[in-house]
């Protein structure tokens, strides 16, 4: 927990020195603010790890909570070995879950508000669920009693397989280790994190769509739209209660606004072709990611 | 032989005119740079007010042993201004990031200065005689009425106070598009490279309008940016070779010889991380500050924010040794990151016979190793132990556990009290500290009784 929240902590520091290098004189410095987004990217790291943690136990709550909607057969069955029945792309399947403590991992959702987060692991659910076949969950509540840890497993698989780019603020646990994660660092996914108005506005205008395309139209959709599913309910539902300090980061980010403009463009471009297609999307996903890693090299390409 | 750790007398000459305790400075007085030049007669320092101060060793008088080798102003100028670039809508600081001397040729002396963008070649000479005796002007300079000249005479020089001047003679400018961290003088006396953080360039000394880019490490795409060039240094006999450090810990030796563009590097200096003391910071801490070739050629001296390591240029894959100069800041990392002083960028510094090496650190402490004995000893450079000709006392930073008298826990170190610029006398273990604004200047008690 304590790795998280020090995670947070060091994210919203490294956005404010990035932030403060703008007006300093002299100019942006290139070193320093090289050293400050790798940090940045560090703490995302293991930020994303705890992330994965909730994700895949709330996963696993979605998917036995939409067993009983969905998927009439193959329903209460436990089928721990269907990992194999899992796409493991990009070979992120050594996924190494804390076995001992789903339960702890989940707590920090259980705190949430129960309905937002029933609806968002809804959606999160169906994307699961069609994406790894068959079920293989018992049909339980949304209750944090998540039991089996090999089911874990195979959510935090498919998961991983994807890009995930938004961490949630509800994972409270570095409980699982992932580390192939896609490395989808970047200052905006910290943004999304907390929440701000302005420059999550594709990712907020993508969740929607993402929301409202899934709900009229349960087609598959690639895992990775779940998390900024689930993060934007969550964000919208949780911040209250959540202590970390989201409200300097999201000031923060208010005020960064314009020189992220270049990256939201083309993360505005990126996000509607990624959700439409599947394959790849991942992918696509990673890649704009990647492009997006250092928000201060587009200032700084000025040069 | 001289025991370089034993550093005890001092002279202390401050750039802030106000006394203590209430002494103030601007951040124009706070010193960015230190260098003696070659025979050690001058030392320039430059502050971040564009400023440039030479000291000059008195001369040894036999009748006074106790003045001998103290240095004192020599010259005071103003080498850069603060600029705005327009087209980017940037003003560039005037903070003088490295002064370097050139070998002297002649009765004047040159040294090469460098702000974030433009590097000048200043000429300091004296002037101790005048000519007097003109036809035309008089003493005072006014036009004589030509009626009144009736004979001609020759002028004669003759002597004045001694006046020293120093000019401008060449201005390097609009080579470098980031931020210009160090320059080295070549050995071949002609030639000189300037470095930031993407380019190094090679410059004539002679001819301002034109650089070779002899370094490039710019992506093709800005966001595939990982490491940026920190500090440079060129071989102190071998005019073709030159070292650069990264700021991802590893140092690359490129030959001229080998093409125009040294991007391949001939020898690249790394050693592998330490998987057990990852954290967040791990690079941070492993960017390399300064780099210095050893007056032998033979070694290279590095910094980086924990340690200082002396490599052999003839082994690639690890240092020779490695110094531990406060690793008890390594549990406070964050703190320090929060601060920004993990961003420090501390210089290092060899003795004459590379015996010793020397390097800054928090609370106006600096340390010293002697690379054969494997002593060290942590010094402070403050007002209040730095008396004239007092002896230095070997301070102590205790980490929990026994506490002496005297020590320093971590939490009471004043970390705004940071010693990043240090020079030592090429010949004598003659040291100058840069203490923000205040230069210290220590000296070999031993040394000093050799002399006096």
């Amino acid at each position: 927990m304590e790795y998280k929240v020090e995670a947070h902590r060091i994210m919203s520091i490294s956005l404010g020195k990035i932030y403060n290098s703008r007006v300093q004189r002299g100019g942006i410095k290139l070193h320093k603010n090289l050293l400050v987004s790798l940090v940045l990217r560090s703490a995302r790291q293991v930020y994303l790890r705890d992330y994965y943690g909730g994700i895949c136990l709330s996963a696993q709550q979605a998917r036995e909570w939409c067993e009983g909607e969905y998927m009439d057969s193959e329903q209460d069955k436990l089928v721990p070995g269907s990992t194999e029945s899992l796409p493991e792309s990009d070979g992120q399947s050594e996924v190494a879950v804390d076995k001992g403590e789903p339960i702890n991992v989940v707590e920090s959702p259980a705190s949430l508000d129960v309905e937002s987060q029933a609806s968002g692991e809804q959606e999160h659910a169906e994307n699961v669920i069609l994406d790894s076949g068959c079920s293989d969950l018992k049909t339980t509540e949304e209750s944090p009693e998540a039991s089996a840890t090999c089911e874990v497993s195979n959510v935090v698989t498919t998961i991983s397989s994807n890009c995930i780019s938004d961490p949630s603020p509800s994972n409270p646990k570095e409980a699982t280790e992932t580390p192939t994660d896609c490395q989808t660092d970047d200052s905006e996914s910290v943004e999304e994190n907390s929440h701000k108005p302005k420059v999550p506005r594709a990712y907020t205008n993508r969740k929607r769509s993402a929301d409202d395309s899934e709900l009229k139209d349960p087609l598959p959709k690639r895992t990775k739209v779940i998390s900024p599913l689930l993060i934007s309910k969550n964000d919208e539902n949780k911040g209250e209660t959540e202590e970390m300090d989201t409200s300097n980061v999201s000031s923060l980010i208010t005020i960064f606004g314009s020189s992220f403009s270049g990256l939201l463009s083309s993360e505005d471009g990126a996000q509607p072709d990624s959700e439409v297609e599947d394959s790849d999307s991942g992918q696509i996903c990673c890649d704009q990611m990647l492009k997006n890693l250092n928000p201060w090299s587009t200032a700084i390409v000025a040069f | 032989m001289l025991n370089p750790i034993q550093v005890l007398s001092s002279d202390i000459t401050s750039l802030s005119l106000e006394p203590e305790p209430f002494a103030s400075y601007t951040e124009a007085d706070i010193i960015s740079t230190v260098e003696f030049n070659h025979t050690g007669e001058l030392l320039a320092t430059g502050d971040k007010g564009g400023r440039v101060v030479i000291f000059q060793r008195e001369p040894e008088c036999k009748t006074e042993p106790y003045s001998q080798g103290e240095y004192n102003v020599y010259s005071t100028f103003q080498s850069h201004e603060p600029e705005f670039d327009y087209l980017k809508s940037l003003e560039i600081e005037e903070k003088i990031n490295k002064i370097r001397w050139l070998p002297q040729q002649n009765a004047a002396h040159f040294l090469l200065s460098t702000n974030d963008k433009t590097i000048k070649l200043w000429k300091v000479s004296e002037r101790d005689k005048r000519p007097e005796g003109y036809n035309l002007k008089d003493e005072e300079g006014r036009i004589k009425d030509l009626s009144t000249v009736t004979s001609l005479q020759v002028p004669v020089l003759k002597p004045m106070d001694l006046m020293v001047e120093v000019s401008p003679r060449r201005v390097f400018a609009n080579a470098h598009t980031y931020h210009v961290n160090s320059i080295s003088v070549n050995s071949d006396h002609e030639t000189y490279m300037s470095a930031d953080d993407l380019r190094i360039n090679l410059w004539h000394l002679g001819i301002t309008d034109r650089s070779f880019n002899i370094v490039d490490i710019k992506p093709v795409n800005m966001e595939d940016l990982t490491e940026v060039i920190t500090a440079a240094e060129f071989h102190p006999h071998h005019c073709n070779l030159l070292v650069y450090s990264s700021s991802k810990g590893t140092l690359r030796l490129c030959d001229m010889r080998e093409a125009a563009l040294c991007d391949k590097h001939s020898k690249l200096f790394e050693e592998p991380e330490d998987p057990s003391n990852r954290s967040f910071f791990s690079e941070i801490i492993s960017s390399v500050s300064d780099v210095k070739f050893s007056h032998s050629g033979r070694y290279l001296l590095t910094r980086d924010y924990l340690t200082a390591k002396v490599w052999d240029l003839n082994m690639e894959n690890k240092p020779l040794e490695i110094y531990q100069v406060h690793d008890y800041l390594r549990s406070k990392l964050c703190s320090l990151y929060e601060n920004d002083c993990i961003f420090d960028k501390f210089e290092c510094a060899w003795n004459g016979s590379d015996s010793v090496i020397m390097t800054g650190a928090y609370n106006n402490f600096f340390r010293m190793f002697d690379r054969n004995t494997k002593r060290d000893v942590t010094l402070e450079a403050s007002r209040e132990s730095s008396k004239p000709r007092a002896v230095l006392k070997p301070r102590r930073v205790c980490q929990g556990g026994k506490r002496r008298k005297d020590d320093i826990s971590v939490d009471s170190l004043d970390f705004t009290k940071k010693i990043l610029h240090t020079a030592w006398h090429p010949t004598e273990n003659i040291i100058a500290i840069a203490a923000t604004n205040n230069l210290y200047i220590f000296q070999d008690k031993l040394n000093q009784e050799m002399h006096g």
